[in-house]
């Protein structure tokens, strides 16, 4: 029962972050930024979508009742209405998620790919100079800004190797004449390429260091001993043991940094004006548009909240060496 | 073999998350899609058009972009429009004459004309924008009752037949209704809601097609991405050459650039002052120049109920100021030499420029001088000191230092234009910090203070700002945005002068051009002489083409529907 | 618990933390970084401090004034080149380093206060303090930080010294856990018992006797917090929410994007300030992984990616010793 045990423990605690995350975003944004939240500030604003606004997030009433209204609208998932557009925030958050999804799952992949490439030739190559050399490129990657890593792709690679430097996709592909699935999916990833590229190569630093460490604790123990003697190659015990040992801490870890992913993807897809959540953020901030932006915060930080919560179950229940 | 396995399931995952994105691309939501196919008609027709400033509205009651006003221009009709020649030409009009004391214009219309959706558009549909828009002309439309200054009522004594009454001769009605664009009532009418309010927040961009009658229809629309322009099969002018116009937005002036230079984009409708010499050197490309209708400025706060920091209402300080701005600079920097110095409101490419205004010297000894004769003296740590006043709107005394607002919308450098007035500033002993507003609406938000407040609230949340302006041939609508009955709507100063506000009603009355000419010089003379505005540059309009495409007309950007229909591939 | 004690790091509550464990501290240690790389990464920081510092003394031209033609090349006259204002590029990052780095350490010096001081006044009463301190410092770890960053930032207004306070206060958690753990970890020492034993009181226990242990694995993480705010301050400026009077790196690489470098081809404007950032970053991360390596072998948290994660705690709170 211990198990069960754990996983209740965990999962309350992450409700109760998401409740306090919920009431720091209150917090932000109303209580101490005030009129900066109104829905005052619009030119093109109705009358009756400002009436609308001052009645609905109480703005006449005290921060209290204000709270009440705010956790009352979250729970049936309103969000507000975007300041600029009068529409439902909700609405505006869809198409941006979709776009950001796949790229930046495809620079976790990249991420993983390099990790685990790099880590096992330095573990396999260890105390060498492709050993040193491959860490201190990994850490010389992490340490670069992530939007100056995407201008210097943009710079130094695109016209090179003939990808395209920004957007999501061509935008007269399919506009005026047909175009077939093929072609538009050919289209959406030869941007995609770029963007992900940059994340891969910011992210990929960790990931090489767990596989390298997984590698190094595999290769010493004693079984691999018996397997050497077996007559079985080095690849092989590489293979079977150190990368399933691998396995669940990269698992975990690409949980872990989406904390970090989420906060990269701002500044590549502001470089190269790929339309995903992050440049919608960028836009929310330039337009002041509040209600976006605190929907959008709260996403974000319940997604990673979420996936805390995942990469804490899994390893639970994956990791050998944790008995119940 | 499993590490394999796992890439090849996650990239699978990977192309297939990334088609179910493939219905359109925007960022904030706003894409509406509808049929968009042309029979035939191959993909290298189409007109490919890269820009930085956005279409932010398709309601001519309801926008701030010029972008926005181009856009309407092509699908919706007009009366008039200018020839290459900047003389006026009928768009929908085929003729016109005037009633012998000038108060009644006649207009034949083009017969045998539809609107998209099939119906019948007929000079009805013109006398009923005209008067609704003079109807609600002090709220709702008075974003597009500038243009109709001085018109009593429409009315369309048969199909084509459409005649407008002024209420006095007016000077400039070709000018003034060249901005009118013509709604069709069956589809405007049912929206205007009570005080027609409903006109204003009625948003047809995100309910396409867009029922228009122009020289295209608008079958994509995506805020930040690519707005699509369909050809209008039944349009009555001369059709468009392109078999499709895409205006794609991009968030960064070198990707324009840099897609121009690959051949993805065929036009670049405006090429940023710092890559001007790079792009000239690109070899299938064709820079263009003409003079530019921007100013660019210094907004001072002209409210006279304004509360704080009430010395930035003295002109003469204001002309201290301005004397120590180096333009020759911000002509260097930011322009990169493509601009001239300009004094009057309505800008060179005006024909009615007051040539006798100024010009503003650089001089900041004689404007350091003039500061301490106005009695401010600098404090100790070099900064002047505001003396205490008395009496109604009293101020304690405190130090000359503001904050300078500026917008993130600009399409040139404010940036670099705000350093060099901030040095200009500080070798005056006054001190400035630049407050960044956000886009237009946000920054002209934080201008005009809560519109729908109290008026004594109104234009109370800056001191100084640097923006620009895009005017016109007539200097109508430029003089128009000083005026009391601009507040909310196009001014940003907050200037408040009955006597302005007169003599500007009397522009628009004088039918004598070279009567007309004196008011308008002097009412640029009065804006210069307050100081509303510090005039800061004029600069040149610059793009560039793709050599595949010949016949572009640039500089009929915004005056003409041959801006988009004219251009073709040999 | 069970549950956690075969993953037992120093930082013994989180499970998923103990992700670079290994059996052999060895391994990790003399394979990873050596005194070597600390020394190199020392050496590094010192010249770009001594830069900083005498900055107004090693630029060529006054980095504000237009000194020569917008985007001219490198040449013998201008070393780097000039931005797109006509300002000499090497000027530039020379005032830079003084805005990046000061709020480097400035911030991370606002995070290491208010961390450490939850750390120590956590790892010291234990208890109840104990409790509700983590507890807070835990769901302050799962706010992702950049986001908030860039949210309050735009919010708060775009100055130096809210930009400063901002950084400091969203990084100073991962400290908070370090400095507890390690804090704890003396707490248990026998001379610090027999010092209570005899009677001292406890601001004296803490400042005579703990704190001196936990300054090196402190100093370390500061290290570690300079690398972090550098970075966050280039994110923050990059999108236009820096303070706009001020010079930075990450301001330059705004500029270089905003000014249309790459149509000009102007090389010059964009490395640089990238490559100035990047080697203060891997200098910094170099040190601090070097020196808690070196301080505590056992101590797990020398991993690069506290400083990106933020480890959070996965197992409820290991039973206090």
């Amino acid at each position: 029962m211990r198990g069960a045990d754990y996983v209740v423990k965990r999962v309350a605690f992450a409700l109760l972050t998401v409740f306090i995350a919920i009431t720091l975003n209150f917090v932000l944004f109303r209580a101490l930024s005030g009129d900066a939240v109104s829905a005052l500030r619009c030119r093109q604003c109705s009358a009756a979508f400002k009436e609308a606004q001052r009645r609905d997030l109480g703005l006449d009433k005290s921060k209290w009742e204000q709270y009440t209204l705010y956790l009352r609208d979250l729970s049936r998932f309103d969000l507000g209405n975007s300041v600029p557009s009068e529409k439902p925030v909700r609405g505006e958050l869809v198409e941006p998620i979709k776009n950001s999804l796949p790229m930046i799952a495809l620079g976790t992949l990249f991420a993983i790919v390099f990790g685990t490439l790099v880590g096992v030739i330095s573990a396999w190559r260890r105390g060498t100079a492709v050993d040193k050399g491959g860490l201190y490129t990994a850490l010389g990657f992490y340490s670069m800004p992530t939007q100056w890593l995407g201008l210097m792709l943009i710079f130094f690679v695109a016209s090179a190797v003939g990808l395209p430097s920004s957007g999501i996709k061509t935008p007269t592909l399919g506009l005026f004449t047909d175009a077939s699935t093929w072609d538009l999916l050919i289209d959406r990833m030869k941007h995609m390429i770029l963007p992900a590229l940059t994340l891969g190569l910011v992210l990929y630093g960790d990931y090489a260091l767990i596989v390298r460490s997984a590698m190094l604790e595999t290769l010493g123990e004693d079984y691999v001993l018996t397997a050497r003697a077996k007559g079985l190659k080095n690849w092989a015990i590489v293979r079977r043991h150190g990368l399933r040992n691998a396995m669940l801490p990269i698992i975990t870890l690409v949980a872990l940094s989406l904390g970090f992913i989420i906060g990269g993807s701002i500044t590549v897809e502001y470089v190269f004006s790929y339309p995903g959540l992050g440049l919608l953020t960028v836009e929310a901030i330039d337009k002041r548009d509040f209600p976006l932006l605190q929907a959008i915060f709260m996403l974000l930080t319940i997604s990673v909240i979420f996936f805390n919560l995942l990469a804490d179950l899994l390893y639970f229940k994956f990791d050998p060496r944790v008995t119940t | 073999m499993r590490a394999r396995r796992v890439v090849g399931v996650a990239l699978t995952a990977i192309a297939l998350m990334a088609v179910s994105g493939c219905t359109g691309g925007s960022s904030d939501g706003d894409t509406t899609g509808g049929d968009t196919s042309t029979a035939g008609a191959s993909s290298s027709d189409v007109l490919r058009i890269g820009t930085t400033n956005y279409i932010d509205s398709l309601n001519p009651f309801n926008y701030i972009e010029s972008q926005a006003y181009t856009a309407m221009m092509m699908i919706y009709p007009q009366l008039v429009q200018y020839n290459a020649d900047f003389e006026f030409e009928g768009d929908w009009a085929e003729s016109w004459t005037t009633s012998d004391d000038g108060k009644d214009w006649t207009f034949k219309l083009r017969p045998d004309t539809k609107w998209s959706d099939g119906e019948p558009m007929t000079a009805a549909d013109a006398a009923w924008t005209i008067n609704t828009t003079v109807k609600y002309k002090d709220d709702a439309t008075a974003v597009a009752a500038a243009a109709l200054a001085n018109v009593k009522n429409a009315e369309a004594t048969d199909d084509t037949t459409l005649v407008i009454h002024y209420s006095s001769a007016v000077g400039n009605v070709l000018p003034q209704l060249e901005q009118l664009f013509i709604l069709p009532e069956h589809v405007w009418a049912p929206k205007a809601g009570a005080n027609g309010k409903g006109l204003k927040t009625y948003k047809p961009e995100l309910n396409l097609p867009v029922v228009s009658g122009g020289a295209y229809t608008i079958t994509q629309y995506e805020k930040k991405g690519t707005t699509a322009f369909k050809p209008y099969p039944d349009f009555y002018g001369p059709p468009s050459h392109a078999s499709g116009v895409a205006l794609t937005f991009y968030t960064n002036a070198d990707a324009v650039i840099a897609d121009l230079t690959k051949g993805e984009l065929d036009w670049a409708d405006q090429v940023p002052f710092q890559a001007v010499n790079a792009v000239k050197k690109a070899e299938n490309v064709v820079v263009n120049e003409w003079p530019g209708s921007e100013t660019t400025n210094i907004t001072w706060n002209s409210n006279p109920a304004k509360k704080k920091n009430r010395e930035l209402l003295a002109p003469a300080l204001k002309k201290a100021l301005s004397m120590c701005v180096d333009r020759d600079q911000i002509i260097d920097v930011v322009f990169a030499g493509y601009a001239t110095k300009v004094e009057s409101i309505v800008g060179h490419i005006s024909p009615l420029e007051n040539p006798n205004l100024g010009p503003l010297e650089y001089n900041c000894a004689a404007a350091n001088t003039a500061l301490n004769k106005l009695g401010f003296k600098r404090g100790a740590d070099g900064i002047r000191v505001v003396p205490a006043t008395t009496g109604a709107n009293a101020q304690g005394e405190h130090k000359m230092s503001y904050e300078i607002l500026t917008p993130t919308s600009t399409d040139f450098n404010v940036d670099r234009s705000f350093d060099i007035v901030k040095d200009g500033f500080a070798k005056l002993g006054v001190k400035v910090t630049q407050k960044v507003g956000g886009d237009a609406t946000a920054t002209y938000a934080i201008q005009t203070g809560d519109c729908s407040g109290p008026v004594s609230e109104q234009y109370q949340g800056y001191d100084i700002a640097m923006w620009d302006w895009v005017g016109y041939l007539d200097p109508d609508f430029m003089l128009s945005v000083v005026t009391k009955g601009q507040w909310c709507s196009w001014s940003d100063t907050g200037a408040n002068n009955p006597s302005y506000d007169k003599l500007y009603v009397k522009q628009g009355v004088t039918v004598d051009p070279e009567a007309r000419k004196n008011v308008v010089y002097a009412l640029q003379k009065i804006v210069y002489d307050n100081f509303y505005y510090t005039q800061l540059t004029n600069h040149v309009a610059i793009d560039a083409t793709s050599k595949k495409w010949t016949d572009f007309e640039s500089e009929l950007g915004g005056y003409s529907k041959v801006y988009y229909t004219s251009p073709r591939q040999p | 618990m069970s549950l956690i004690e075969p993953i037992q790091a120093a930082d013994e509550d989180s499970l998923a933390h103990g992700i670079a464990k290994t059996s052999r501290p060895g391994f990790v240690r003399s394979t990873l970084l050596g005194n070597r790389a600390a020394m190199v990464g020392l050496g590094i920081i010192g010249f770009f401090v001594f830069v900083a510092i005498f900055a107004p003394w090693l630029e060529p031209y006054d980095p504000t004034e237009k000194v020569g033609p917008v985007y001219a090349p490198p040449s013998s006259e201008f070393w780097l080149g000039t931005d797109d204002g006509g300002g000499d590029m090497l000027s530039l990052l020379i005032a830079g380093s003084r805005v990046s780095l000061g709020v480097g350490f400035l911030a991370a010096l606002v995070a290491i206060l208010i961390g450490g001081t939850v750390g120590v006044l956590s790892g010291y009463f234990g208890g109840a303090t104990d409790t509700v301190l983590m507890r807070f410092t835990d769901y302050m770890l799962v706010i992702p930080d950049i986001p908030l960053m860039i949210i309050a930032a735009a919010l708060f207004g775009r100055n130096l010294t809210n930009i400063v306070v901002i950084i400091g206060i969203i990084y100073w958690t991962s400290t908070a856990r370090l400095i507890r753990a390690q804090v704890k970890s003396v707490r248990e020492r026998v001379y610090v018992k027999r010092a209570q034993a005899l009677g001292a009181g406890n601001r004296r226990l803490v400042f005579k006797h703990v704190l001196p242990q936990v300054a090196p694995l402190l100093i370390a993480n500061t290290v570690l917090m300079i690398a972090l705010a550098i970075f966050a301050e280039t994110f923050i400026t990059f999108l236009g929410l820096g303070d706009p009077s001020t010079i930075s790196w990450g301001r330059l690489i705004e500029n270089a994007f905003t000014g249309e470098a790459t149509i000009n081809n102007a090389w010059w404007a964009i490395v640089p300030p990238g490559v100035c950032v990047t080697i203060v970053i891997l200098a910094c991360t170099m040190v601090g992984q070097s020196v808690e390596d070196g301080l505590n072998p056992r101590l797990r948290v020398g991993h690069v990616s506290v400083k990106r994660f933020r480890v959070r705690p996965a197992g409820t709170k290991a039973a206090d010793k």
